[in-house]
């Protein structure tokens, strides 16, 4: 479905990312993990189009890597942002239109309805987006206005960051729930190894812009150069 | 004992407020078309409340730029000129009937401002400046192209306003409602836009652009349809007024006031409204006319800003923004009066 060929993101001087390549097949919970600084955010940013890549991305068959932004989230597309950006004077239902309208080309009410209780914000559909919401709800608005564009890919950007333990398993049920509903693949940056290890059935490493490593969740956890790049200390 | 859902009850006031709204929106329309008669009719009110409803329709124009494409202009006298000077040139030199040379007018200003078009790139203050200097830019060619546009002495051979159907829209009743309806067409289309889904995610685009390109919004073309509309609508509103003054020249058709009186009227009357421009220019320019120029003559300008001021600090929503503050109390007072009337 993805597939990545020698992506590197420069910023003046700085190296982002590095000569990045791999595949990620329909269907697929990747996990992206790495350490601060690794180049995980810099990856989602140029598979979406948010920042310049050199190399070259492929989705569904078909070299995005010069389109805009927006024609790529219109391509199946979808990301969420690590700090939430609703579209803060809409509602959360306007939220949800403007998405679907101009991400999937239609306007479906009833389709809007569905992803507010699959999102379960039915109850704050008419509510303010940047006033009336708690930083969970934000970040389930996030996902929700990903899925109203009606990707085929969703990339999620630590959106379990700073959920307190049953809320973080109780969202890990509803992105497995979201993966059988819409038949989504997705990709989620996730420093937690648990979450990492319940979720995904394969994770990539990233480190200092480079790939270090590639495999099921316990094969790339327990692999040195992982531990290293975690712990500063070779693995025992 | 009747149940009311909870729904149904909160549904009530907003009905009410709804309601409220949209009888406020009919009697200010009303009383804008009815001012000519509550004003005596004099010529010299007349003319004060052509030249009004003129800059009501500028400063929607420039709300409709800073509303819905977030874009502040400190240069919309450049389309105001440029639809001014295109339509006396149409209608004087090539014979174009007046009621077609207006919109043309207008759509020729919506072509020059194509010229605008990298300036998109820019936001804030840059942009700001950029269109300022665009002005500046037009004013000098419209002295310095003589052979086209009289160069400062300007334009006074062109034709004004027809008569139509026997009706004179050149006297000043005629004028009055001219422009008046074209404030009002302009304005509907404005709501409708806003209402629309492009209007909600322009909205959108004016508070995070990342956040609306990744849902799949080109924001680059919605925010270049708003500075061609915006300078259509003021291309045609310095058009309606070049036919009803019968003379231009560079430093009147693109002066300094066509750029900074719309920020004054739209901000009073509260540009993130479709009526707030609307009744913010007839309000602040009557104020300016009648009362702060009896009071100074010279130099009565002071007191606009003292005005403008005082609303900024008081009501920054403008007078749209009290208006909406105190009509849910009205709503609310209405509805208990009927519950009262039913209990």
């Amino acid at each position: 479905m993805l597939e990545l060929d020698a992506v590197t993101v420069r910023f003046g001087g700085l190296t982002a990312l590095s000569g990045i390549s791999f595949r990620i097949a329909q269907g697929e919970i990747l996990g992206l993990v790495g350490p601060n600084g690794a180049g995980k955010t810099t990856l989602f940013n140029s598979i979406s189009g948010l920042v310049k890549a050199r190399g070259r991305i492929s989705f569904n068959g078909r070299e995005v890597t010069s389109l805009p932004l927006h024609k790529r989230a219109r391509a199946g597309i979808g990301r969420t942002f690590q700090i939430p950006q609703p579209m803060h004077h809409l509602t959360v239902r306007e939220n949800l239109a403007v998405a679907q309208v101009f991400g999937a080309g239609r306007y479906d009410e009833k389709r809007i309805d569905e992803i507010l209780a699959v999102m379960e914000l039915s109850h704050k559909a008419d509510a303010d987006a940047a006033t009336a919401l708690a930083l969970q709800e934000l970040k389930r608005l996030e996902i929700a206005k990903a899925l109203a564009t009606e990707p085929k890919l969703l990339l999620l950007d630590e959106v379990l960051a700073g959920l307190e333990s049953n809320a973080k398993r109780s969202f890990m049920l509803k992105l497995k729930e979201l993966h059988a509903l819409f038949g989504l693949t997705i990709v989620i940056v996730e420093h937690d190894i648990e979450t990492i290890s319940g979720l995904c059935t394969r994770a990539v490493v990233l480190n200092f812009g480079q790939l270090i490593a590639d495999g099921t969740p316990a094969e790339v956890f327990n692999n040195p150069a992982v531990v290293e790049s975690y712990t500063g200390t070779a693995h025992a | 004992m009747p149940v009311t859902s909870n729904a149904s009850a909160q549904a009530a006031p907003a009905a009410a407020s709804q309601r409220g709204r949209g009888a406020l929106i009919g009697a200010g329309l009303l009383a804008l078309a009815l001012l000519p008669l509550v004003a005596g009719a004099s010529p010299y009110m007349l003319g004060l409340l052509i030249s009004a409803l003129i800059l009501a329709g500028l400063a929607l124009s420039w709300a409709l730029l800073g509303n819905l494409g977030g874009m502040v202009s400190f240069g919309h006298a450049a389309f105001f000129g440029v639809g001014a000077y295109g339509s006396a040139l149409l209608a004087g030199k090539l014979g174009v009937p007046v009621l077609l040379a207006i919109p043309l007018g207008g759509l020729i200003a919506t072509v020059f401002s194509l010229a605008m078009l990298p300036a998109l790139r820019l936001s804030g203050p840059y942009f700001a400046l950029a269109i300022l200097a665009y002005a500046q830019i037009f004013r000098i060619l419209a002295t310095e192209l003589d052979w086209l546009t009289g160069g400062a002495a300007g334009l006074q051979r062109y034709p004004g306003l027809p008569t139509v159907l026997g009706f004179n829209l050149a006297d000043r009743a005629g004028s009055y409602v001219l422009v008046l309806a074209c404030v009002v067409v302009f304005a509907l289309v404005y709501m409708a836009l806003r209402r629309s889904h492009v209007g909600t995610a322009l909205r959108a685009i004016a508070d995070s652009e990342d956040a609306t390109r990744v849902v799949g919004v080109n924001a680059t073309v919605l925010k270049t349809w708003m500075l061609l509309l915006s300078a259509f609508i003021a291309g045609v509103f310095g058009a309606l007024n070049a036919h009803i003054i019968g003379f231009l020249e560079p430093d009147y058709a693109f002066s300094g006031i066509w750029s900074v009186m719309p920020i004054i009227a739209a901000v009073f009357g509260g540009y993130r409204s479709v009526l707030g421009p609307i009744f913010g220019a007839v309000v602040i320019y009557l104020f300016d006319q009648v009362i702060a120029k009896s009071l100074i003559p010279v130099g009565h300008q002071i007191l606009l800003g003292i005005v403008l001021a005082i609303m900024v600090l008081l009501a920054p929503n403008g007078l749209s923004g009290l208006v909406a503050r105190f009509l849910p109390r009205l709503a609310g007072r209405g509805l208990s009066n009927a519950e009262k009337g039913h209990a």
